[in-house]
């Protein structure tokens, strides 16, 4: 008789059972020995998995310094050869709030709630202009040098997150100038100004969503470059940016606590220029979307990512 | 140890074709891509300190399988097991940005091939040194030569200090020296105990460098053994294609044509060894009388030197070959060469004009036999005689 033929004794199951209750589950030592050591790797067919997540980010880690250069990287070519240099940081939305002021405090009347309408476009323009400029950069950036995706590998995802860390430093730059706005209207600050950090890191992580997503989509489609200009200019007149969410009526102000950025700019532009701290509330809501979308999105990403060089 | 493993890989590609739908107002949406398979159920390992080359036609698949490895992307079905540090030295310099000094490249690009800002900061001497650009290090890339652009390419991947890399061509890139520099920084990582795949059309540097190659035909694996028994078949492959041609190319214009060489020692089961007799038998097929006729095998080095000819021309034995099919048998007494591979090119001439020339038609592959220290072997009789006094 074959230990193959045996019937399974008691003592095989107690040996089993015994290993079991033991101390540490069979082979979890192993598998933790594993996933500690970077140094097995096993690639195989591209699929969609949040344990991809973990690995990923694992990944990312090792590969920081990249994720630094890169953004080092996008900020210096960026203004190479250019006459103004890094005064384009701070002139393109102080332009827009020129126009917008023009429009919305000259030609027709915007209710600010007594704010001058200066800086008040412009504290919703600054938010605006980091969440849509990083998202374009992003997905234009990740199809501009195919050479990246096909001659070498490290985490794709760096390429669009370095837009994002580019973009903000455009928005530190042009803080500087709100500040000095903010004081040529003495306006006072509050301590109820911190509170524009967790606004800003929601906004931030929902513009990583967005860019990760509409990254890996671009490269296969790239009608999504195509649309976007689009898409967001009606996203910008459909957020509270030029004008004030409290002019919107009631029965539509809900619609607008569904979208991360609407609410982000208008809890900023509240803690910055009225001292208003943010609804505690609608803030938790817009961190849970922005977490779950964070999620997803760097998911899909991955799952993409595998055969980003194929179809680049 | 096994340092990479393939199981039973595939790899589709899809193409986008318009295929052959009927022709109709929403053609142009509704696309049928046409698959492709790069590689259908490949899989080896490949142990620790082993030197594995891949050889195989273009389109094989040899360079999907070293995307696969280098994860820049993933199979369609199948795994892929990595054990340690990798390096691809695939097209090195390509992740360079034009706009940049070399310097602030290398940290680029190190940082892209996983290394970090301090180590590459060690490095970085050492890297700048290796790749002879010094005097450059501070100028903008898109001001270098192609060769400086390689050099520190391979420059900065060669300082990863990986425990698998993967060559694709790179060494045919730069001057001599420079070549001869990496392939002495590829035999130390060899001796440290490092895996190399090794992809490359020059079969002779297969051969020299590797313990063990595959043939890959259309994405299928059809051999895994020794590089010369894996090199001499993927030859017969080539050249197998020429030996009998199908008779509609039989008036291609040309009086003669060669169709097949072959290098053997007179006892037909020993190999070709230096400093011992070697035939060659050279094939050939003519249309009509060729006058003067004149054959030449040539026998380059590795570097693409002429190493050596034999040819009828040499004796004075002119031919006048008549139409049908024939062999030309050189006899050598003494094989000169050294052992090693070599490129074989044949030529028929007539009356001092080419009629036919065949490049890298074969190879020549000699076995150590007499020992010989320089490029040659010289045959000699040594007598010794003492000083009468």
């Amino acid at each position: 008789m074959t230990p193959e033929d045996a019937p399974i004794t008691k003592t095989a199951v107690v040996r089993d059972l015994e290993r079991f209750v033991s101390s540490q589950p069979p082979g979890l030592a192993e598998w933790r020995a594993e996933c500690s050591s970077p140094r097995i790797r096993i690639i195989g067919p591209p699929a969609f998995s949040f344990g991809a997540i973990f690995s990923g980010l694992r990944a990312l880690i090792q590969y920081s310094d990249l994720l630094w250069a890169l953004s080092l990287f996008r900020l210096n070519v960026r203004y190479k050869q250019s006459f103004l240099g890094w005064a384009w940081a701070a002139l393109q939305p102080l332009a827009l709030m020129g126009i917008y002021t023009f429009v919305f405090a000259h030609v027709t009347k915007v209710n600010t709630g007594g704010a001058p309408y200066t800086i008040f476009v412009f504290s919703g323009l600054l938010p605006w202009l980091f969440f849509s400029s990083s998202i374009t950069n992003a997905v234009h950036g990740i199809v501009a040098y195919p050479a990246l995706l096909t001659k070498m590998y490290f985490p794709r995802e760096i390429i669009p997150l370095s837009y994002l860390a580019a973009g903000v430093t455009d928005f530190l730059i042009a803080s500087i100038i709100l500040a000095g706005l903010l004081a040529h209207y003495r306006v006072a600050p509050t301590w109820n100004l911190l509170y524009a950090i967790p606004i800003l890191v929601v906004l931030g992580a929902f513009a990583a969503a967005m860019a990760l997503f509409l990254a890996a989509v671009h490269v296969r489609f790239r009608d999504v470059g195509l649309g976007l200009p689009f898409v967001l200019q009606v996203w910008m007149f459909a957020t509270p940016v030029v004008y004030s969410l409290q002019a919107v009526p009631p029965r539509y102000r809900n619609l607008y606590r569904l979208d991360p950025v609407a609410v982000a700019i208008d809890s900023f532009r509240g803690a910055v220029l009225y001292g208003h701290a943010p609804d505690a509330r609608i803030l938790t809501e817009a961190g849970v979307e922005m977490i779950v979308g964070l999620t997803l999105a760097y998911a899909f990403f991955k799952s993409a990512e595998a055969t980003m060089a194929d179809v680049v | 140890m096994i340092d990479l493993a393939l199981d039973r890989v595939y790899k589709k590609y899809k193409l986008r074709s318009k295929g052959n739908l009927p022709k109709r107002w929403y053609r142009g949406f509704v696309r049928r891509p046409i698959e492709m398979w790069a590689l259908q159920d490949v899989s080896f390992e490949v142990k620790e300190g082993e030197a594995l080359g891949i050889v195989g036609h273009n389109g094989a698949g040899k360079t999907t399988i070293l995307k696969l490895l280098s994860s820049i992307t993933a199979p369609t079905r199948g795994q892929i097991t990595i054990r340690g540090r990798l390096a691809a030295l695939i097209e090195v310099g390509s992740g360079f940005h034009p706009e940049l000094t070399g310097r602030e490249n290398v940290y680029l690009h190190g940082a892209m091939l996983g290394m970090r800002r301090l180590e590459i900061a060690r490095k970085m001497d050492s890297i700048v040194d290796f790749s002879g650009v010094e005097k450059y290090i501070d100028e903008p890339v898109k001001r270098y030569s192609s060769g400086m652009y390689v050099r520190l390419g391979f420059s900065v991947a060669a300082h990863l200090e990986p425990e698998i890399v993967l060559l694709d061509e790179v060494l045919a890139v730069g001057d001599v020296a420079f070549q001869a520099k990496c392939l002495d920084r590829v035999s130390a990582l060899r001796k440290n105990g490092g895996t190399i795949v090794f992809v490359s059309h020059d079969l002779a540097s297969i051969y020299r460098l590797c313990d063990r190659a595959i043939l890959l035909d259309r994405g299928r694996m059809i051999m895994d053994g020794p590089p010369r028994v894996v090199v001499d078949t993927y030859q017969k492959m080539t050249f197998g294609d020429h030996e009998t041609p199908p008779e509609s190319q039989l008036d291609t214009g040309k009086a003669a044509e060669c169709l097949s060489v072959a290098f053997s020692a007179p006892d037909p089961l020993d190999a070709v060894r230096t400093g011992y007799p070697m035939i060659a038998h050279l094939r050939y097929r003519a249309t009509t009388t060729v006058p003067n006729a004149i054959f030449r095998i040539s026998v380059y080095w590795p570097s693409g030197y002429l190493c050596a000819q034999l040819t009828n021309e040499s004796s004075h034995f002119g031919l006048t070959v008549e139409p049908g099919r024939g062999e030309i048998t050189f006899e050598c007494p003494v094989l000169p060469i050294r052992p090693g591979l070599y490129r074989v090119d044949l030529v028929i001439e007539s009356d001092g004009r080419e009629v036919d020339s065949r490049q890298h038609c074969s190879t020549l592959c000699v076995e150590a036999g007499k020992s010989a220290m320089g490029d040659f072997y010289v045959e000699n009789v040594c007598s010794i005689r003492l000083d009468s006094r």
